[in-house]
């Protein structure tokens, strides 16, 4: 980026962790925006960004759109043809499948556009001393022998979850957020983040419990057979907006039940008997 | 089942942690931070005829943390600088009965031992700066390389 003289700017949050879209009305409006990133789904506080008006927008203003869905597309319907988006990624490991494989997906004619970034067999059609010619899309972009096991087996991870079907999975989830989300503000000294509408958020939930250190908090809960991620979560910047270090991260998926949230916040019941909160 | 960490013992230690606070004009300051888990300490000492009279820490972090690194400052606290380099791991873990984290969680380790890093880095750019020669920089970096 520095070596494009490009700059980077935030669009902020307001308390429950929701888009100013108004800034990025601001920005659009100065003519100088040639991309606007952002995730379809926040893997801290779960809130479900207003994709549609996000790209309209930018559409609009002649601006190129990438989608993180590495959070969303496990969890919900995507559908990329009527979001008309530029690029869009998202990861295997988050949906049931391999590690080290994930999808990015170019709108063809932007595809069309740009040069390879690294190089490797199979992206080359014709090679001479001097010159050589890229192959077709998407071959010139796929330098290498590629991790073909890990991307069979995301194809199959991908078949499972829609035999199971994205709304049945999305449901479910719903389902558990707002009875995890209910159960759990009954906590004493417990703190939640983001959006309280399930609707408008995904099966995440971010808390931190009287000021007992997420670390702390994860480690104990562990030793109970509750897995949660404690940290910064890859979100320094949105830490530092919640004013707070880090946060504890409860995250639901299809094999998760409303016995295992019983089972969270009975965990944290001894987190408070050991800490004598 | 795994062995305990949230003794007792190591939640009184880090809620009441000793040595916590600055020193003015000390003579060594080491900062150290874990970045993946945000435990961030700076550890001060005064230093008085090769020992160490005085030592305060302040910052923030885990529990493991601030217990770990409130037991480190009372174990060197008015010991001589040859004995603080030579602290070993396992006598800071033994002293809360953690000896278990360096096999069972190469994460927690982290947290643990963070102080003690800081002491040895703090101890060793002391030093170095003080030396004279080249063969004593030599048995020094020696030494700074069997730390861990
Ligand atoms: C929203 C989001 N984007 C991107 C990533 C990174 O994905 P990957 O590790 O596959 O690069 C993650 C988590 O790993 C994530 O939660």
């Amino acid at each position: 980026m520095k070596e494009k003289g490009a700059k980077l700017e935030y669009i902020g949050v307001d308390d429950n962790g929701e888009l100013l879209l108004d800034q990025l009305d601001s920005y659009l409006e100065t003519g100088k925006v040639k991309l606007v990133a952002f995730s379809q789904m926040s893997n801290v506080l779960g809130t479900i960004t207003n994709t549609e008006e996000i790209i309209n927008k930018c559409k609009k203003s002649g601006v190129k759109t990438l989608i993180d869905g590495a959070q969303s597309v496990p969890h919900m319907k995507v559908d990329l043809e009527k979001l008309d988006c530029d690029f869009f990624a998202f990861s295997a490991h988050k949906m049931l499948g391999p590690t080290g494989v994930g999808v990015l997906w170019v709108r063809k004619n932007v595809l069309e556009t740009m040069d390879p970034f690294h190089g490797g067999g199979d992206m080359i059609r014709e090679v001479h001393k001097y010159e050589t010619t890229w192959n077709d899309l998407p071959y010139k972009f796929e330098a290498g022998t590629p991790s073909i096991a890990d991307v069979i087996g995301f194809g199959a991870a991908i078949d499972y979850i829609t035999t199971i079907g994205m709304d049945t999975i999305r449901n479910h989830e719903i389902d558990l957020t707002k009875y995890a989300l209910e159960k759990m503000s009954q906590v004493k000294g417990i703190t939640i983040y983001g959006v309280k509408d399930v609707l408008k958020r995904g099966g995440v939930i971010s808390f931190n419990f009287h000021d007992v250190h997420p670390h702390d908090v994860a480690t104990i809960v562990d030793r109970e057979g509750i897995s949660i991620r404690s940290g910064h979560h890859c979100a320094q910047v949105l830490m530092e907006r919640l004013e707070v270090a880090a946060t504890n991260r409860a995250s639901f998926y299809i094999y998760n039940t409303k016995e295992d949230v019983d089972k969270l916040i009975k965990s944290l019941e001894k987190v408070a008997e050991l800490y004598k909160l | 089942m795994s062995d305990p960490i949230y003794t007792e013992i190591i939640i009184d230690e880090a809620k009441n942690a000793h040595n916590v606070g600055t020193i003015e004009n000390p003579d060594i300051s080491q900062h150290d931070a874990n970045p993946m888990c945000g435990d961030d300490i700076t550890l001060q000492m005064r230093i008085n005829n090769n020992e160490i009279s005085d030592i305060k820490w302040h910052g923030d972090g885990c529990t493991i943390c601030k217990a770990c690194t409130s037991v480190l400052t009372q174990m060197v606290k008015g010991q001589n600088i040859e004995f603080a380099k030579n602290l070993k791991k396992e006598e800071i873990l033994s002293e809360l009965g953690l000896q278990h984290l360096i096999k069972q969680s190469p994460v927690r380790i982290k947290c643990a031992l963070l102080s003690l890093k800081a002491l040895k880095l703090g101890l060793y750019s002391y030093l170095a700066k003080k030396i004279e020669n080249s063969s004593s920089v030599d048995s020094l970096k020696e030494d700074a390389s069997k730390l861990y």
